[in-house]
């Protein structure tokens, strides 16, 4: 799934690193959703808009 | 079957998978001792010949209770992707040489081997796992 997490980061100037100590996850994590290799669960795609303070859908795209 | 980065759930995990296989490597001569000088019979034999099995029990408990406690949903996913991939190639490598022995190809593979294969297997496919996602 297509997603602006590189984006939001580098706004925030977070390293994956930082995004990934954030959300108690490991960096390789954060790697695999940025990368659209691996979609987060609702749980953690709430977690993340709310750290970025933006809604599920601005940070995911449907590609469907 | 993992590496890389380590969540406490995965320090716990190598730890208790460890000791599984330590206590595996005590029991597994103690209980041919036991055969070769003690000469068991009844219960007390089976229970012998069982003993060395419930490490490799225990350690397939310890990969449950891993799925149990790790938080990181992608560690998790790499986790049940890796023990698929290893239970998979597992039934396929094990049914085709079963055949192989039937046709008398291939020497007689003993059951108690299935577990190393599996664990062998298990580390190649969460490897690849890694590599992939790294």
């Amino acid at each position: 799934m297509k997603n602006e997490l590189r984006v939001l980061r580098a706004q925030r100037n977070w390293s994956q690193a930082d995004l990934a100590e954030r959300l108690e996850v490991s960096r390789q994590s954060v790697n695999a959703i940025e990368t659209g290799k691996f979609d987060p669960s609702l749980p953690l795609a709430f977690k993340l808009a709310r750290l970025f303070e933006t809604t599920i859908e601005a940070i995911f795209t449907d590609e469907s | 079957m993992i590496c890389g980065s380590k969540s406490p759930a995965t320090r716990r995990y190598l730890y208790r998978f460890l000791t599984t296989m330590a206590i595996y490597v005590v029991l597994l001569p103690t209980a041919e001792l036991a055969f070769k000088h003690y000469h068991p019979t009844g219960i007390l034999a089976y229970a012998l010949a069982i003993l060395p099995a419930l490490p490799i029990v225990g350690a397939i408990v310890v990969v449950g209770i891993y799925l149990g406690e790790e938080k990181d949903e992608f560690q998790r996913a790499l986790m049940n992707q890796s023990m698929i991939w290893a239970i998979g190639a597992t039934l396929a490598f094990t049914t085709a040489w079963g055949f192989l022995e039937v046709f008398k190809l291939a020497p007689h593979l003993e059951l108690y081997l299935i577990f190393p294969i599996f664990c062998v297997l298990a580390g190649i496919s969460s490897g690849v796992l890694q590599a992939r996602y790294r």
